[in-house]
């Protein structure tokens, strides 16, 4: 395999650039709410003083945009540590007891993957409250299956392997052999769908807060600073541009990542690759 | 044919179990239908006398089928805001939706198709690592951004093409044919669109089910027997590479579908999809409910075709199944 480098460099050096600032900003003297009062109204294009430029009410769009992103990076992060403990879970029960438990386990993931999740999370936003909070738990419980489908296949691929076999033999119990055997062999990929699954749910706020039903102004996120463009999109065309491109970028090394990481961890993957060249 | 069968028994319930779960959605809806008769001066026996009378104090699982009936025979209640039959609505806005969503699908598949190839056959170039490279951007793009710079660059800086809509108000009464042409030129940005978000993930597969193929023996055999790369290329990979994609595309109809919708809503598209994000907005609950509906039957469809054509490609699927089937 030719490893690819430079694109999983990009990726590493971009987020950790981001996360880094955004994991500081708030103990730096700046305020992203502040307003320049000689710009309030009139939209200033990127220059020395705000690289960014700013928005209508003469807030620094650079300052804006770390702020979003510790919205994003938060949300990507909750929103699949919850979507992965359920994936894991029933994953790992279904593929485990199969029969009639993973039978109906299967149907009803069928079922769920048909409807448009998107629908689902807009409507319950409109009913619930909109809010970071909720954002991040409606993403988290509408984005489990396709975690849970991958688990339960690599779950029925090591279930009848012997190594298994002779944990049972000496006596283990079904918990032990589960949660300590053949959990450890079902994570490569799950890492793998994380990587992803961040992109998705980052993406997924961002529209949610465009239509105005995500994270709630004052407060920055990428998508509502979208949202707030919409006006001025002839006259200050930066306003959006740089969230999207912001976003863009970050769900670009997230996918990177995870593209780079499967060729790592997955070493069939890496043969298959080696058989070609 | 017993293929067809078997697989059209296993989309029934499917059916069933996203019709169920659209009611629950409705039932879980803030709000009470009964609200809409009451008015100061009606007691709380009436109230009740009401309920009873609408068949609202029976069990959930009775109201579900009496639901299911009412569905079969088409009835889906009345939209909240415009009082219009919700069928009605949907039917209006269906044919939008399936111009711009069929289109796409055939544009992507046909665009998909040779580069995935390329990618595949050219491992490893600078040819595989750009076309990779703009298809993970594709795929990392918000495409409800995408659009908005579309229309940014395209409609409001170059004025080539309209900002939004269908078709133009003052052309209702012109011929067929500039009519297609307006409506057209009104699609082309949100089909751009939703291409560009949507062929990352087939190149993906394309160019890994092509280089899975080109690794196999029958294919080092074929070299060894001194066939040209041609031949071996069209003649031997191809037919092979074909098959995942199909079930894949069946995988990849719900993103397209709900991407799709914010699209339609961005461009003012009057698909079902602008009718959905509209229904939130104004809390209209019957209407969200048969989109959501509408649009998870499109997506069992699209499977339903995807495992029909895919059986019919390799008559191993087939055959395979009904001898799971049958023991």
């Amino acid at each position: 395999m030719r490893p690819m480098t430079p694109k999983i460099l990009f990726s590493l050096v971009f987020l950790g650039t981001i996360a880094i600032l955004a994991l500081i900003i708030p103990f730096l003297p700046f305020d992203p709410n502040g307003m320049d009062p000689y710009l309030i109204g009139s939209p200033e294009a990127p220059s020395l003083s705000h690289w960014f430029g700013t928005d209508d009410l003469g807030r620094d769009l650079l300052l804006r945009s770390i702020y979003g992103a510790r919205i994003s990076l938060m949300v990507g992060l909750v929103s699949v540590s919850i979507s992965l403990s359920i994936g894991v879970f029933i994953g790992l029960i279904s593929g485990f007891i199969g029969g009639t438990i993973d039978m109906a386990i299967m149907r009803t993931i069928d079922v769920l993957m048909a409807l448009p999740t998107l629908f689902l999370i807009l409507m319950v936003q409109v009913t619930l409250e909109p809010s970071i909070f909720n954002v991040m738990v409606v993403i988290g419980v509408t984005s489990w299956m396709g975690t849970a489908r991958i688990v339960r296949a690599e779950v029925l691929s090591f279930k009848e392997r012997p190594f298994i076999t002779a944990c049972r033999a000496r006596g283990l119990s079904e918990q032990k052999v589960l949660f300590k055997h053949i959990l450890p062999h079902t994570l490569n990929p799950v890492i793998v769908a994380a990587m992803l699954g961040m992109g998705g749910a980052i993406l997924v706020e961002s529209v949610l807060s465009f239509l105005g039903l995500g994270v709630q102004p004052p407060n920055a996120s990428w998508g509502n600073m979208l949202e707030n463009s919409l006006g001025f999109l002839r006259d200050a065309p930066w306003m959006a541009l740089i969230p999207g491109i912001l976003i863009t970028l970050t769900v670009l090394s997230l996918n990177f990542l995870g593209d780079g990481l499967w060729l790592l961890l997955d070493p069939k993957a890496k043969e298959k690759y080696a058989k070609h060249t | 044919m017993k293929y067809f069968i078997y697989r059209l028994a296993s989309a029934i319930p499917l059916i069933f179990g996203v019709c169920f779960l659209s009611f629950l959605i409705m039932q879980l809806a803030p709000g009470d239908p009964t609200l809409m008769y009451m008015d100061p001066s009606v007691s709380m026996e009436d109230l009740a006398q009401v309920k009873q009378n609408l068949g609202l104090d029976q069990p959930l699982l009775i109201q579900f089928f009496y639901w299911l009936k009412e569905l079969f025979r088409g009835n889906l209640g009345y939209s909240y805001v415009t009082g219009k039959p919700v069928l009605q609505a949907i039917f209006e806005r269906l044919p939008a939706t399936l111009l711009l969503s069929i289109s796409s699908l055939v544009i992507i598949l046909l665009i998909t198709f040779p580069l995935g190839i390329i990618c595949g056959y050219k491992k490893d170039t600078w040819i595989d690592d750009s076309i990779t490279i703009f298809s993970f951007l594709g795929l990392s793009i918000p495409t409800f951004w995408l659009g908005l710079i579309f229309i940014l660059f395209f409609s409001i800086q170059l004025n080539i093409f309209p900002t939004s809509g269908f078709l133009d108000p003052l052309l209702y009464n012109a011929s067929f044919f500039d009519k297609a042409c307006n409506i057209l030129k009104h699609m082309f940005l949100p089909l751009l669109t939703i291409i560009i978000g949507g062929i990352a993930g087939l190149i993906r597969y394309n160019r890994f089910s092509m280089i899975k193929i080109l690794a196999q023996d029958f294919i080092t055999s074929a070299r060894a027997r001194g066939l040209s790369e041609k031949r071996i290329l069209f003649k031997h990979a191809l037919k092979n590479a074909l098959l995942p994609i199909i079930t894949i595309l069946g995988l990849d109809l719900p993103s397209l579908i709900s991407g799709s919708f914010i699209i339609e809503y961005i461009f003012s598209w009057p698909g079902m999809g602008q009718l959905g994000v509209q229904a939130v907005f104004q809390r209209d609950y019957p209407i969200l409910m048969a989109t959501i509906l509408f649009s998870s039957f499109l997506i069992i469809i699209g499977n339903f075709l995807a495992d029909l054509s895919y059986a019919y490609a390799d008559p191993r699927i087939s055959k395979a199944s009904n001898e799971t089937h049958d023991t």
